[in-house]
C-alpha cells in the first residue's frame, strides 16, 4: 500500500512539474481582464449605456511604465470617444517595458496591441521588426497638429512609428525665496552666480544638476554644437565641439554637488540649493516640499558662443505592434485618431502638468497659462529630440562614463572622450 | 531485478525533472543561442552561424578582461580572509561563557542578512557614502575634514565595496561558525585546560579542526558568491544616471557592460558560457583541494 502511495505521488509529481511548465497564454493579462491594468470602461466614462454600442467590443491593451494616474487619464478620454465604434483600450503596467517587449514585443498572443514609451527606444524596437508604420492604419494628417520636434521623434529613416501624446524637456527650477535677483541670460553669469553664492563644505549651492548624466549634460553639449549619435548612429564623443562643452561643463560641476538624482532633489526640497536644473517630474515633489517655484526656460540662457542652451527633449508616444495591426488594425486606426486629438494633450496638462504634442492643446486657456507647461513649450524651440537611432540604447553607458571621470574623478575631457569614443564604436560593433 | 532498479529513479524523477527544466534546460538553451546570431537585428529570424560568437568572446578576454578578472581575485580572497578571521572572532566573543543578552546581539548581528540587498546597497549609497547626505560625510565635516567623495576613484571605491560587502555577508558567516562552535564537544576544552592549553592553542589545536567540516562547504558557497559578485559594484559605482568616476571591475560586470548591455544574445550567451565553464574549472579545484585538506 505505502509503495503504491509513493508510486502514485512521484507520478503526480511529474504531471504537476510538467503542467506547471505547459505553455499559458497570459503571461499577466490577456487585454480582457488585466490584473493591475488601468482599464476604464467606455460605460462608466461615457455614460451610455450597453444599448447603444457595437455587440462586440475590440479591446486594445497599451503597455507602457509611466504614472498609472496619468493612463487612467488618456483612457477616460479617450474610451468615451470610442464607445461607438466598440473599441476600448486598456492600459497595463509593465515595470521594465522595453526588456518585455523584447520578450513578447513579436508575440501575438501574449504581446501588447500597443505601447506607450519615450521614443528614445524607438530604433530598437524597429530594428527588431516589431513595430508597425503608423501610415499603414492611419493618414498622416492625424498627427499634423503635433509640435514638429514631437513629430520628427518618433520617425525613423523617415517613416512614421510613433504617435506623440506629450514631451518633456529640462527646465531651470529655481526657489524664489532664495534666488537673488533676475535668472541669468548668460551661462557666465549664471556661473558667476554660483560661485558667489555656493558654499560646498556647507553644502548649501546656488545650481544643483545631475552633472553626469548624458540627458542633463545635453544643454551644453548641444548648445556648443557637439552630439551624442547623429542621425547615422554614428558616435561624436571625442567631437572637438563635444570636448568643449564637456570641459565647460566641468566647472559648473564643482559647483552642483554629486551629481546624483537623490542628491540633488533633496537639497532643492530641503532649501539648501537655490536652483535646479531637472524636468518637470520634479515639479509635483517640489511643490509637496513647499517651496516657492519659479520656472524659466533654458532656452533663455546662452553660451559663450552666443547659442541658447538646448537641452534633449523626450518625446513620450504610443508606438503599434506589427501583429496587432494585422489582426486589429480599424480598431487601432480608430484608436490612434482618438488618442491624437487635442482633449487627450488638455487631459494631460491638466492632470498632470505634461506639455502636450498636440498644438491645439495650447489653445486650451489651462493649458496655455501653465508656467511649467509655457516653460517647456518655450523650451521645444531649442530642444532636441534626443537621438532614437538603435544605437543610442548603447549610449547612455560610455557617455555618463566619461562625464563622471571628468567631472568626479578629474580625468581630462579629451581623454575621457576618446575612451568612451572607443567604448561606444566597440558597444556599437557588439550590436551586429 | 528491473523494477527494483527503477523504482529509485521513479521517486527521484520529480526533482530530476525539475533540475532539468530549471538547471539544464537553461544552460543549454544558452548554449545554443551563442551557436547563433540572434541580437536586434536578428531578433526572430536568427539562425546558427556557428562558433562566431566565441571568435568575438575570445577578443573580449582582452587586457580589460584580465584586469578585471585580478580585480575579482583580489576582491574574492581580500573578502573571503576578513570574512573568515571576523566571522571566526565574531562567533568565539558570541560564545564567550559569561556573555549576556548572547541572543539579542546574535538578533542584530542578522539584521543585514535579513535585508534585501538591493535596499541595503542603495542605502550605503545615499546614507554613508554620499558626500552631502552620507553619515561619514557627516562626520568627517563635523570634525572639521574636507569631504571624501568614498565611490570616486578606484581604490577607495573597492574599500567602499569590500566594507558593505562585510556588512552584508558577515552575518552567515558567523552564524554558520556560531553553529559549528555550539557543535564541539565541551570537555575537550576542559582537557585541554587541565593540560594548560592557552586560549589561541586550544583555538588552533580544538576548536579550528572541529568547525572545519561545517565551515569549509559555508567558505566555499561564499566564495562562488563573491566571486560572481555583482550588484554591490555595480549598483554602488555603475548604474546608470548614478555613475561615480570609478572604473572598477571584476569579471561579471565587466561582461555585462561590454557584452549583455549590446543586446546581442548570441554574443552574450558565448561570452556567459565561457564564464560557465572558467567557474566549473574553479570549482573542480576548489572540490579537490577541499577533499585533499
Amino acid at each position: 500500500m505505502k509503495k503504491m502511495i509513493a508510486t502514485l505521488l512521484s507520478v503526480l509529481l511529474i504531471v504537476s512539474t510538467l503542467a506547471a511548465c505547459s505553455t499559458a497564454n497570459d503571461p499577466g493579462g490577456d487585454g480582457t481582464a488585466p490584473a493591475g491594468g488601468t482599464t476604464a470602461s467606455a460605460e462608466t466614462a461615457g455614460g451610455e449605456t450597453e444599448d447603444s454600442r457595437p455587440a462586440e467590443t475590440t479591446e486594445l491593451t497599451i503597455w507602457h511604465d509611466g504614472d498609472e494616474s496619468l493612463m487612467q487619464t488618456i483612457a477616460d478620454t479617450v474610451n468615451p470617444m470610442l464607445a461607438d465604434n466598440g473599441v476600448s483600450l486598456t492600459f497595463e503596467k509593465r515595470t521594465g517595458l522595453s526588456d518585455q517587449l523584447k520578450l513578447y514585443g513579436g508575440d501575438a498572443a501574449n504581446g501588447p496591441d500597443m505601447y506607450l514609451w519615450a521614443h528614445d527606444s524607438l530604433g530598437t524596437f524597429v530594428a527588431m521588426e516589431i513595430l508597425a508604420p503608423l501610415t499603414d492604419l492611419v493618414d498622416e494628417s492625424v498627427w499634423a497638429d503635433d509640435l514638429p520636434l514631437t513629430v520628427e521623434a518618433g520617425q525613423i529613416g523617415g517613416t512614421q512609428y510613433l504617435l506623440p501624446l506629450y514631451f518633456e524637456t529640462l527646465l531651470f527650477l529655481y526657489n524664489k525665496d532664495l534666488w537673488q535677483g533676475d535668472i541669468p541670460s548668460t551661462t557666465e553669469e549664471l556661473y558667476a552666480y554660483m560661485v558667489a553664492n555656493t558654499d560646498t563644505s556647507a553644502g548649501t549651492y546656488a545650481v544643483v544638476n545631475q552633472h553626469s548624466t548624458s540627458y542633463n549634460v545635453s544643454p551644453f553639449i548641444n548648445g556648443f554644437g557637439g552630439y551624442i549619435l547623429d542621425a547615422e548612429g554614428n558616435p561624436g564623443l571625442n567631437d572637438p565641439r563635444t570636448i568643449e562643452a564637456v570641459e565647460y561643463n566641468q566647472k559648473f560641476a564643482a559647483l552642483e554637488a554629486d551629481g546624483d538624482y537623490n542628491t540633488v532633489t533633496t537639497l532643492f526640497n530641503e532649501g539648501k540649493a537655490a536652483a535646479i536644473i531637472g524636468g518637470p517630474w520634479l515639479v509635483p515633489g517640489i511643490r509637496a516640499a513647499g517651496i516657492d517655484l519659479g520656472v524659466a526656460s533654458l532656452s533663455d540662457m546662452t553660451l559663450p558662443n552666443g547659442n541658447p542652451l538646448a537641452p534633449f527633449s523626450g518625446i513620450q508616444g504610443i508606438g503599434v505592434m506589427k501583429a496587432a495591426a494585422e489582426t486589429k488594425g480599424d480598431a487601432i486606426a480608430l484608436a490612434l485618431e482618438a488618442l491624437a486629438s487635442p482633449e487627450v494633450g488638455i487631459a494631460l496638462a491638466e492632470a498632470g502638468g505634461c506639455a502636450p504634442a498636440n498644438s491645439l492643446s495650447y489653445e486650451d486657456p489651462d493649458v496655455s497659462s501653465d508656467e511649467v507647461i509655457a516653460a517647456i513649450k518655450h523650451t521645444a524651440e531649442t530642444a532636441q529630440p534626443m537621438p532614437n537611432a538603435a544605437e543610442m540604447n548603447v549610449m547612455w553607458g560610455p557617455v555618463d562614463s566619461m562625464l563622471a571621470a571628468v567631472n568626479r574623478n578629474g580625468q581630462d575631457a579629451a581623454t575621457a572622450a576618446e575612451e568612451a569614443q572607443a567604448a561606444a564604436l566597440q558597444a556599437i560593433a557588439d550590436m551586429q | 531485478m528491473f523494477r527494483r532498479r527503477a523504482k529509485p529513479w521513479c521517486y527521484c524523477a520529480p526533482a530530476l525533472i525539475l533540475i532539468l527544466i530549471i538547471i539544464v534546460f537553461p544552460i543549454a538553451y544558452t548554449g545554443y543561442i551563442s551557436l547563433t546570431n540572434m541580437n536586434l537585428y536578428h531578433w526572430q529570424a536568427y539562425e546558427v552561424i556557428g562558433l562566431d560568437n566565441y571568435a568575438r568572446a575570445l577578443f573580449k578576454l582582452d587586457s580589460g578582461f584580465m584586469s578585471a578578472l585580478g580585480t575579482t581575485l583580489l576582491w574574492t580572497v581580500l573578502n573571503m580572509v576578513i570574512q573568515l578571521v571576523f566571522g571566526f572572532l565574531i562567533a568565539l566573543g558570541l560564545n564567550a561563557p559569561k556573555l549576556k543578552l548572547r541572543r539579542l546581539y546574535k538578533t542584530l548581528l542578522m539584521v543585514p542578512w535579513a535585508m534585501p540587498a538591493y535596499i541595503s546597497i542603495l542605502l550605503w549609497r545615499v546614507g554613508m557614502f554620499n558626500t552631502e547626505l552620507g553619515l561619514l560625510n557627516k562626520w568627517l565635516t563635523a570634525l572639521g575634514f574636507e569631504k571624501i567623495d568614498f565611490l570616486a576613484s578606484n581604490g577607495i571605491a573597492f574599500v567602499s565595496c569590500i566594507a558593505l560587502n562585510l556588512w552584508m555577508a558577515l552575518p552567515f558567516m558567523i552564524s554558520t561558525i556560531d553553529g559549528a562552535l555550539q557543535s564541539i564537544d565541551r570537555s575537550l576544552y576542559e582537557s585541554a585546560q587541565l593540560d594548560g592549553a592557552g586560549f589561541w592553542t586550544q583555538a588552533w589545536k580544538i576548536t579550528i579542526p572541529s568547525i572545519r567540516p561545517v565551515v569549509a562547504p559555508a567558505a566555499v558557497m561564499t566564495t562562488f558568491i563573491t566571486f560572481k559578485q555583482f550588484d554591490i559594484i555595480y549598483l554602488l559605482t555603475q548604474q546608470r544616471g548614478y555613475m561615480t568616476g570609478a572604473t572598477l571591475n571584476t569579471v561579471i560586470t565587466y561582461v555585462h557592460q561590454n557584452a549583455f548591455a549590446s543586446n546581442n544574445y548570441g554574443l552574450s550567451s558565448a561570452v556567459s558560457m565561457l564564464l560557465f565553464v572558467i567557474i566549473i574549472i574553479f570549482s573542480f579545484l576548489t572540490n579537490r583541494s577541499l577533499r585533499e585538506g
